[in-house]
């Protein structure tokens, strides 16, 4: 299959919202008629999809506490004056 | 949100710790999973979270207000986990690899005396997989994948993080993403 080297390029710029419409034309109808790249389009999709899904870790509890015990001196006295 | 930031950060120029502590937990989770991804460990991504507050304090008056606080944050935060990525000697850095498939996430939350469903399992195994492939790209996809899915944030907003063009940052993600779709296709 020679498929033109922009469909990959088209691919990326439509995942990131960044296609312009005449493109999105030229790659809708390639995707239309060609299997392979429509096989790489879901890949990238779903990499996507799976990037996204592994969003969920949290900081420790105690970690706003350890970063103000941290925090220089100095501050603390220019704070407690007020 | 962004009217109460700035006024915190006015409270905090002139030395409030307290109105500190409420920007350290707004912005915590946030600070901490992009150290987790960038590094694949939870020991590194608390200190480089903790590390990236304590500077943003101390340099608090040499942010610009005409910027988003956030992007001001995010890329001390960035540049520290870069940093560390380009010290960490080879050896070092494939334990750091290693370790970045420890992402257990689902363990803490399942009391230790009921066995684990095989569903649960496999979303571990699959969790484990991918951050493990995000830690594996070069550092300089990494970043930008990172700030893209995992902090969700704008093409614009990486671009002024990284200090790089925009052109710069959409090649980046590209070849990111093509590398970890290699990676991932057949899971």
């Amino acid at each position: 299959m020679n498929c033109p080297e922009e469909i990959i390029v088209y691919m990326h710029e439509y995942l990131d919202d960044d296609l312009d419409p005449e493109h999105e034309q030229v790659l809708k109808d390639h995707l239309g008629t060609c299997k392979a790249c429509q096989t790489v389009f879901h890949e990238m999709k779903k990499t996507v999809a799976l990037i996204r899904s592994t969003a969920n870790v949290h900081a420790p509890d105690n970690f706003t506490q350890s970063v103000m015990a941290k925090l220089p001196k100095e501050k603390k006295k220019i704070g407690m004056q007020r | 949100m962004d009217a109460l930031v700035k006024k915190r950060i006015k409270q905090i120029k002139k030395g409030d710790q307290d109105a500190f502590a409420e920007i350290v937990e707004l912005y915590k989770d946030k600070l901490y999973q992009l150290g987790y991804r960038m590094l694949g460990n939870r020991h590194e991504a608390e200190e480089i979270a903790q590390e990236a507050f304590i500077r943003a304090y101390v340099n608090i008056n040499s942010y610009n207000q005409e910027y988003k606080f956030s992007t001001w944050l995010y890329r001390i935060a960035t540049n520290l986990c870069i940093d560390r990525i380009r010290k960490k000697k080879p050896d070092y850095y494939l334990d750091a690899e290693m370790a970045g498939t420890e992402g257990l996430t689902l363990y803490s939350r399942i009391p230790s005396d009921s066995p684990l469903p095989e569903k649960e399992v496999e979303m571990m195994e699959l969790q484990e997989t991918i951050q493990g492939e995000i830690v594996k790209l070069p550092e300089k996809y990494r970043s930008v994948i990172v700030l893209k899915y995992i902090e969700e944030l704008s093409l614009n907003e990486i671009s002024e993080i990284l200090d790089l063009p925009l052109g710069t940052v959409k090649t980046r993600i590209h070849r990111g993403r093509e590398a970890l779709r290699k990676q991932l296709r057949h899971v």
